[in-house]
């Protein structure tokens, strides 16, 4: 695929997706999505690309302590046309996801995207 | 000059056919392809959640949509989440931004949407028996050619006040004329206008325009969506839990 329309795919991921994230058991209106920086680093126990949302948990130590958080993230086909790749994301990784933070302040958030722990970012 | 055998008579008159037919089919344009969102070359990326211009709806749809949204909105549900498509004319006019695929036929042209796999068939043959059809979210469209424009009329729609844009009645009409055009960057575009018309639900005509544009190189990737829901519940199933997870 040519970077043009690598490019084109991703800002359809940027504007088309999130209505097709919301679930049967999530929703992306729990989120907020105006908040784009919020960086969230933690140790992969599941990564489950699906659709129409990808189910992200993370081990992750704050100042609140140490437990496993639960994300809610892209479609499986948006995160392939961002850059991501089946294998990409393994237990046990260290990686990062810029989350929309839950608009309760409640543990979670929306994975807007996902540094690897080889760097790549989709 | 000796005359032709009655098998090779018969061969020159369908190779004949053949060559007639093929030259039909090229006199339309080929729709053929995968395509996206059309955006012009240096326009700004659209802004979701951007404010629409109210719809002239009657009282009693509007009520009817009012309370829809009354009992979703707050949830965020919507069809899409619980991997349903998205319907006529919401699948034609946008699909959540995911690619879809032209496969054109003579007498068939099939619409597969990325998004949740949905499948819409605008047939151009033979017009189905009235008695053979039966409501559904994308309808029955019946399609002609209009010189290089395809007309494409759909009936038979299910009342969807669950549609993102133009929610509508069983007694929805939708007519698109499509046309496609080569930009000077060698893009092609492919032009839909809208015409929905619905007495139930609006006052007046609804009229919108949708272009995508071709996107070689791009292929349509599988969107199963109920896998998980499915293999959640065999894993419930495995624990002895019974129908703890209901289908849906």
């Amino acid at each position: 695929m040519s970077p043009k329309i690598r490019m084109r795919m991703l800002l359809a991921v940027a504007i088309g997706l999130v209505p097709f994230a919301a679930s049967a058991h999530h929703s992306a209106v729990r989120f907020d999505l105006t908040i784009r920086d919020n960086m969230v680093t933690g140790i992969v126990k599941e990564f489950a690309p699906a659709n129409p949302h990808t189910k992200i948990v993370l081990t992750v130590t704050d100042e609140k302590g140490t437990r496993d958080i639960e994300y809610e993230g892209h479609s499986r086909n948006n995160y392939y046309r961002g850059g991501w790749r089946e294998g990409m994301v393994k237990v046990g990784d260290k990686i990062t996801l810029n989350a929309a933070p839950t608009r309760d302040g409640s543990d979670g958030g929306y994975a807007l995207g996902v540094i690897a722990a080889d760097g790549t970012k989709f | 000059m000796p005359s032709a055998s009655p098998a090779v008579r018969l061969g020159a008159a369908l190779l004949g056919l053949a060559i007639a037919g093929t030259a039909a089919a090229a006199e339309h344009p080929d729709f053929t392809g995968v395509w996206g969102n059309y955006r012009a070359p240096g326009a700004a990326a659209p802004q979701r959640g951007a404010p629409q211009a109210p719809l002239p709806l009657r009282a009693e749809a509007k009520a009817k949509v009012d309370a829809y949204h009354a009992l979703v909105d707050s949830r965020g549900d919507t069809p899409g989440g619980w991997c349903l498509g998205t319907g006529m004319p919401g699948s034609m006019l946008g699909s959540g931004g995911y690619p879809m695929e032209i496969v054109q036929h003579e007498s068939l042209i099939l619409v597969v949407f990325e998004a949740h796999a949905e499948i819409r068939r605008i047939y151009l043959g033979e017009r189905a028996d009235e008695g053979d059809l039966f409501p559904d979210r994308n309808g029955y469209s019946f399609g002609r050619w209009e010189g290089n424009k395809l007309i494409v009329e759909t009936t038979h729609l299910k009342e969807a006040v669950d549609q993102g844009r133009y929610p509508h009645s069983e007694n929805a009409k939708v007519v698109e004329e499509y046309s496609l055009v080569v930009n000077d960057d060698g893009t092609k575009v492919l032009t839909s206008n809208m015409t929905m018309t619905d007495p139930d639900f609006y006052t007046q005509t609804i009229t919108a325009e949708k272009k995508w544009q071709l996107q070689p190189g791009v292929r349509l990737l599988p969107y199963e969506c109920n896998e998980p829901t499915w293999e959640e519940h065999l894993e419930r199933l495995r624990q002895g839990q019974g129908e703890a997870v209901s289908s849906r």
